[in-house]
């Protein structure tokens, strides 16, 4: 092995270190079950180990895996789409496995009925601020569009989850949340355990 | 409620702030860090898992050929096995390269019929992956022998009279899958192309290819009159270029295993050792590179050439849509 392969090896290493619990989280709730957000992860590695090279150094190099992960999750749903019936069957599935255990911790379980109640758009977004810890100028290097544009929905996105909240509170009664059945299978919301 | 309250129970409900999430994590981490070493064809197949898109433009048409070659060829083997002797007599390097060149010849000539594969890849001393492929004609039987893999799917693919059959991760049972052509992943490489390649692997091209390259050969007798021929062979015609990901390309070893470290470098040499039976057909090929931890072991070992009996449909295989 070269000195440059031992290099590029020791930053890989370096770089999966770091940033594999932010991918195997942002995967666990992006992706359509377990074993997608795994397959994902290891997709995006893969990805970064081949175009090592071109990666930038820091903090950005995280925002690089995640808007790696963004797509590769997309071309997964992609994928899944275009299934023939073997793999429409297996869609099926996720979307069974998709739905998020009951949790005991009420106010948790509220929080999830919340996000699944959310758009796509908006809880992408909202996540990535709130659970991924990424800045609006993060944020939108990974959606692919301007900072402002990232302000912006991500302001509308915290306004709607606080409204879904706020309505989930008023109605608890204690028991689980009611979730209406049409959202289970089309919100394509999870929280993924990790593999 | 104010705004950060609502905020403040999202952010409670992170995942990561559960009891037992970094261990979790670092679970996960050394799971996803293996797959990463083990990512293969085989993965691609799976449904969802991108992987490397190979080009086989008239799997069909080779087949036919193949199917309509393969009788004369066994014909022209066996004659050149009476005429040849066996191919570990032969003194000398030359004599060697002979010799397995022959071997080779024969044995894709027995292979072209009917024949099981056992592929095996180590890595720093611990099995990393596994497959089994038995092939009659146009029949392949599938089975990554990983007990990770077992039942799950992906993991045992069957190609009986141009029906594909695969296994249902729910339940372990055989279903249905209909025509391979019919079934593309989108990304990765399709069932069809997976099998295409498998049975070029089988045909002997493959072998031909790595024994034709193989330079500083020497030679060795084992105790049950094999003999062992070894030698340095560019990775580059052992791993074939296999379509591109990401703008990078992708290079395959012998029944789909993506190739890693130097294998990945066409013009990487690695140690070939082709291991020739007394009856003058190659038993097992045995790729290795790279040293310590990073040392890479690939065996692919040949059986029942000609002789392994074609696989039967599952009877209890299920239409798709039954459920």
């Amino acid at each position: 092995m070269t000195e440059r392969e031992r290099e590029r090896r020791r930053r890989f290493d370096a770089l999966f270190t770091s940033y594999s619990p932010d991918i195997l989280a942002y995967c666990g709730w992006r992706a359509g079950s377990a074993s997608d957000a795994q397959d994902a992860a290891a997709d995006v590695f893969l990805t970064a180990w081949r175009r090592l090279d071109e990666l930038p150094d820091g903090d950005a190099a995280r925002v690089w895996l995640y808007a790696t992960a963004r797509r590769v999750i997309a071309n997964q749903r992609r994928s899944s789409r275009r299934r023939v019936a073997l793999y429409e069957r297996l869609a099926l599935d996720a979307a069974t496995v998709a739905r998020v255990p009951p949790s005991p911790n009420r106010e948790e379980a509220l929080v999830h009925e919340a996000l699944r109640r959310l758009g796509s758009r908006d809880r992408e977004i909202l996540l990535l601020a709130e659970w991924e810890d990424l800045t609006p100028a993060q944020i939108a290097e990974v959606l692919g569009c301007l900072a402002m544009t990232a302000r912006g929905r991500l302001h509308r996105a915290r306004r709607r989850f606080r409204t879904a909240f706020e309505d989930l509170l008023a109605r608890d009664d204690g028991g689980q949340p009611r979730r209406e059945d049409s959202e289970t299978s089309t919100t394509g919301y999870s929280v993924q355990p990790l593999p | 409620m104010k705004a950060s309250e609502s905020l403040q129970a999202l952010r409670r409900a992170n995942p990561r702030a559960t009891a037992g999430y970094a261990r979790s994590v670092d679970a996960a981490a050394d799971a996803l860090r293996a797959q990463l070493v083990t990512t293969s064809a085989d993965v691609a197949v799976e449904v969802g898992a991108p992987g490397p898109r190979t080009r086989h433009p008239a799997p069909r048409r080779r087949l036919a050929r193949a199917a309509a070659v393969a009788s004369l060829a066994a014909v022209a083997a066996t004659a050149a096995v009476l005429t040849l002797g066996s191919p570990g007599v032969g003194p000398g390097v030359a004599n060697a390269a002979a010799a397995v060149r022959q071997a080779a010849t024969v044995t894709a000539a027995s292979a072209e019929r009917s024949g099981t594969a056992v592929v095996r890849i180590t890595h720093d001393g611990r099995a990393w992956a596994g497959t089994t492929i038995r092939w009659h004609g146009s029949d392949l039987a599938v089975s990554r022998d990983a007990p990770q893999r077992q039942a799950k799917a992906g993991s045992r693919m069957l190609l009986v009279d141009g029906t594909l059959y695969g296994i249902d991760p729910v339940d372990g049972g055989w279903v249905v899958l209909g025509n391979p052509q019919n079934i593309d992943p989108d990304s990765g490489t399709t069932p069809d192309e997976y099998l295409a390649a498998v049975r070029e692997d089988v045909g002997g091209e493959t072998l031909h290819r790595i024994v034709d390259g193989m330079t500083g050969l020497t030679t060795r007798q084992l105790g049950d009159g094999s003999t062992v021929y070894s030698g340095t062979v560019p990775a580059g015609l052992i791993a074939r270029e296999s379509g591109f990901k990401e703008g990078q390309p992708i290079r395959v070893l012998p029944f789909g295993y993506v190739a890693h470290d130097e294998a990945a470098d066409p013009a990487a040499p690695l140690h070939a050792a082709v291991t020739v039976s007394a009856g003058g057909i190659v038993s097992e090929i045995t790729i290795t590179w790279g040293t310590g931890a990073s040392a890479w072991r690939y065996t692919v070992a040949y059986s029942r050439l000609g002789a392994t009996t074609a696989p039967a449909a599952p009877p209890d295989a299920r239409p798709l849509r039954e459920r």
